[in-house]
């Protein structure tokens, strides 16, 4: 009864790892586009007929990417299996996109049901591709029995954990540059900051630290093993995604300074909010430069 | 020093021979769901958009005095089928057949059914004119 208890529980774990990182790929190659009026524009304007065929087109691309890579840590081998990350593929990329969007402010209440279904659609075929890139992105993690802790190299890392921090701080700096560097010039900042307000703000953060952290520590991409294992100042789980987090706001203030976009002698609250917005697309890319650089 | 990524040959994922556990299919299961959900929204959009009725654009205003100005606020609504974009909405004050002040806005997008609201600001009173705010035109995307 145990072993099969715990067979469950491993299958469930192993499961959720793996949307998880579907949905970490996801949000890492579609984040660019969320913030492009045009995409919400497009989606709110075409036929539903151009709706239906995105999305079976979407599913095609998706089935064949889940073919060669996919976001499941086992490789999909048969044709049924394929197909079932496919379909798993799109519904993440949709729920994924519906959610942001919502937090963005773009689908409302008022909005339109076929302006949400448009934009929803449409939004979600990067997200899609994304989950299904996921295994290509960012290398995963290697389960070999050579533990990384007891090697040299580790043990060197932990000798240096003030130099270990100082380049999780530029890492995080360049990936989050990477990013959100060309959303930053852009007017979506400021459409989105009208129309982000009080909770909507709160949850926008809450999002970019769990994303952060589902990046990192969670989806099992490349060197997680290790992350956990180091030892420099800021390098606890959730202490490095807090300050990473602030690091990625710091870069996001740098990049609308240097694009003009923080006038000076707007209130203090305008600007906080634009960097609180562009933070998003910042932790995404901050986390990722973490794990790649 | 962490070792470097090879992101231009990332290991492949292991193939697996194993049938596809409970919780796979359960995720399958809603993942199928939600698919079929959407593609019914989009289908539900096609059958009951086939012949989309063009825009019609229509604009309700009123008049508030604040602070020694008259705010117009106005409310555009798109009741027509199709999108709308760049609707140029137009305001104008005239006085004795005189046209004294007005204002125009362009509101970015309209799809069926959206509304989007603004103001004019005027310095003179509009009730001792004719105030005119009207959509003065529109292009489909």
């Amino acid at each position: 009864m145990a072993p099969s208890k715990s067979r469950k529980a491993t299958q469930i774990s192993r499961e959720l790892d793996d949307l998880v990182r579907g949905i970490c790929g996801g949000f890492l190659f579609g984040i660019p586009l969320l913030y492009t009026i045009e995409v919400w524009w497009i989606g709110s304007s075409v036929s539903p007929l151009r709706l239906i065929v995105a999305l079976l087109t979407t599913l095609g691309v998706t089935y064949l990417l889940s073919r060669t890579e996919g976001f499941r840590k086992a490789k999909a081998t048969r044709e049924n299996d394929a197909i079932g990350d496919a379909v798993e593929a799109i519904a993440l990329g949709i729920i994924c996109a519906t959610l942001t969007l919502i937090l963005l402010r773009q689908i409302t209440l008022d909005t339109p049901f076929n302006e949400a279904l448009g934009k929803i659609i449409f939004e979600s075929v990067p997200f899609s591709l994304g989950v299904s890139l996921s295994n290509q992105l960012l290398q995963e993690a290697d389960d070999s029995p050579v533990q990384k802790e007891s090697s040299p190299l580790a043990r060197r890392t932990a000798e240096n954990a003030l130099n270990e921090t100082i380049a999780d701080i530029g890492a995080t700096l360049i990936g989050a540059t990477i990013i959100a560097f060309s959303i930053a010039p852009t007017d979506e900042v400021t459409v989105l900051v009208a129309a982000i307000d009080g909770p909507w703000l709160v949850l926008n953060v809450l999002t970019s630290l769990l994303l952060s952290y589902g990046i990192v520590f969670q989806a099992n991409f490349a060197n997680q093993k290790q992350r956990r294992s180091q030892t420099g100042i800021f390098q606890g789980p959730l202490s490095e995604t807090a300050i990473s987090y602030l690091i990625s706001l710091l870069a996001a203030a740098l990049m609308l300074i240097f694009f003009r976009k923080l006038d000076p002698s707007a209130p203090f609250e305008l600007a906080f909010r634009q960097v609180l917005i562009l933070g998003l697309p910042a932790t995404i890319g901050g986390a990722a430069g973490r794990l790649a650089l | 020093m962490k070792p470097p990524i090879k992101l231009s040959q990332p290991p492949k994922p292991q193939p697996s021979d194993e049938p596809r556990s409970m919780a796979e299919l359960i995720s399958f299961a809603i993942a199928s769901m939600v698919i079929v959900a959407v593609l019914g929204g989009a289908g539900y959009l096609w059958v009951s958009d086939r012949n989309p009725l063009p825009p019609t654009l229509e604009i309700t205003s009123t008049t508030e005095y604040r602070q020694g100005k008259y705010y117009v606020p106005f409310t555009v609504k798109n009741t027509g089928g199709e999108t709308a974009e760049s609707v140029q909405v137009i305001a104008e004050l005239r006085i004795e057949n005189m046209l004294v002040e007005w204002g125009d806005q362009q509101v970015d997008f309209l799809s069926s059914q959206e509304e989007a609201t603004g103001a004019f600001i005027f310095t003179r009173d509009p009730d001792l004119g004719a105030l005119s705010v009207r959509v003065a035109s529109y292009k489909e995307p």
